[in-house]
């Protein structure tokens, strides 16, 4: 087995395509939460062409956390980030509005470094426990060669 | 014991299997985080999964009960007659959300919220709307277990994928292919040791001469 280039080179492959599936059918864009809360059915297009559906009483949840402008501000589904050089997770945040998100979520002061909220597992464990589909893993890795 | 992978000894086929080596551990570090996420988020669905069910036993109890009370105010007859006609199939949205890789089906009743109950409210009594009511309920959540128990059944199938690939990778692949360059490795060192030594030879045998 070992030694025989057909096996070597579909092991190769095998794995190239273990790192292509960590991040297969991600949302292709992300919509505010005001314009998600006048769909019918709210959802973002993925990149292999299906839905991501959003659980209405999740935007309610967060409706009722946010203040109209922010709820303009506010983009879902809000990006996680796992892996990298880094232990922790990081909820990706371009303003303040995911800042006060993550916040009331997790029932504690947090704040943002570089665009980041790093977050340990027990904090992102709760918080994927209250936004089940209003957020969103992206695994970091190199490009491959 | 880990299997020395059959290369030619050249210096093209060490680069080579270093280049597969970097790609392996990328692929291992990238798996184990993914295996992490995968594990939280079944024990989360574990957790919710228990809960929906003693849900949905709960409010079937509940429902049956004021079903019979209902049944018995109104007799099996007049109850059948008025439920004929209320016949509806439930509309449910199906989508789906990724979780690390994996499509988790995600469905939502639709309508739900619809205060129409389609029988008659002038015949019927409170019983029979409050029996109606907890039958709703009961819809969404059977649901929502639906939801959960697929979800949970395909983090677990692909957690069990994603620990295979972790273990091959960590038991078989990487220790052989470390093996392989630590052979090669040592071949050329013999190999430029030998040379030396013919070299020296060589210089010796001319130096007589």
């Amino acid at each position: 087995m070992a030694g025989d280039p057909t096996y070597e080179k579909m092991l190769q492959e095998c794995l190239r395509s273990e790192l292509r599936l960590v991040n297969a059918a991600l949302p292709a864009s992300q919509k505010p939460l005001s314009g998600l809360l006048c769909e019918d059915y709210p959802h973002v297009m993925c990149t292999d062409g299906s839905f991501h559906l959003f659980k209405r009483k999740e935007l309610e949840y967060c409706a009722e956390i946010t203040s109209p402008d922010e709820q303009e501000a506010l983009l879902l589904p809000m990006i996680i980030e796992v892996g990298g050089d880094r232990t922790e997770a990081a909820v990706v945040c371009r303003g303040q509005v995911e800042e006060k998100v993550t916040s009331t979520v997790l029932n504690m002061p947090v704040t943002s470094e570089r665009g980041r909220i790093r977050i340990y597992k027990p904090q992102l464990a709760l918080l994927r426990k209250t936004l089940k589909t209003t957020t969103q893993y992206v695994f970091l890795h190199e490009s491959l060669h | 014991m880990p299997q020395l992978i059959k290369v030619r000894p050249t210096k093209t086929e060490l680069v080579k299997l270093k280049r597969r080596l970097s790609l392996a551990e990328r692929v291992q570090k990238i798996l184990k985080d993914r295996l992490t996420i995968l594990t939280m988020e079944f024990l989360q669905a574990t957790r919710e999964t228990v809960a929906a069910k003693q849900r949905l036993v709960d409010v079937l109890a509940e429902a049956y009960k004021a079903l019979s009370i209902a049944t018995g105010y109104h007799g099996y007859i007049a109850l059948e007659k008025e439920f004929m006609a209320t016949e509806s199939d439930p509309k449910v949205v199906a989508g789906s959300r990724n979780i690390a890789g994996v499509r988790i089906p995600s469905f939502e009743l639709a309508g739900r919220d619809d205060p129409a109950t389609g029988y008659n409210l002038v015949d019927t009594s409170a019983s029979l709307d409050h029996a109606s009511q907890l039958f709703g309920k009961c819809l969404q959540a059977m649901v929502e277990l639906a939801e959960l128990q697929r979800g949970l059944e395909l983090l677990g199938m692909e957690i069990n994928r994603t620990k295979r690939i972790t273990n091959a990778l960590e038991y078989i692949i990487i220790p052989s292919l470390q093996v392989t360059i630590s052979y090669l490795i040592m071949k050329f060192e013999e190999r430029d040791r030998e040379e030396k030594g013919r070299l020296k030879r060589v210089k010796m045998l001319v130096g007589r001469g």
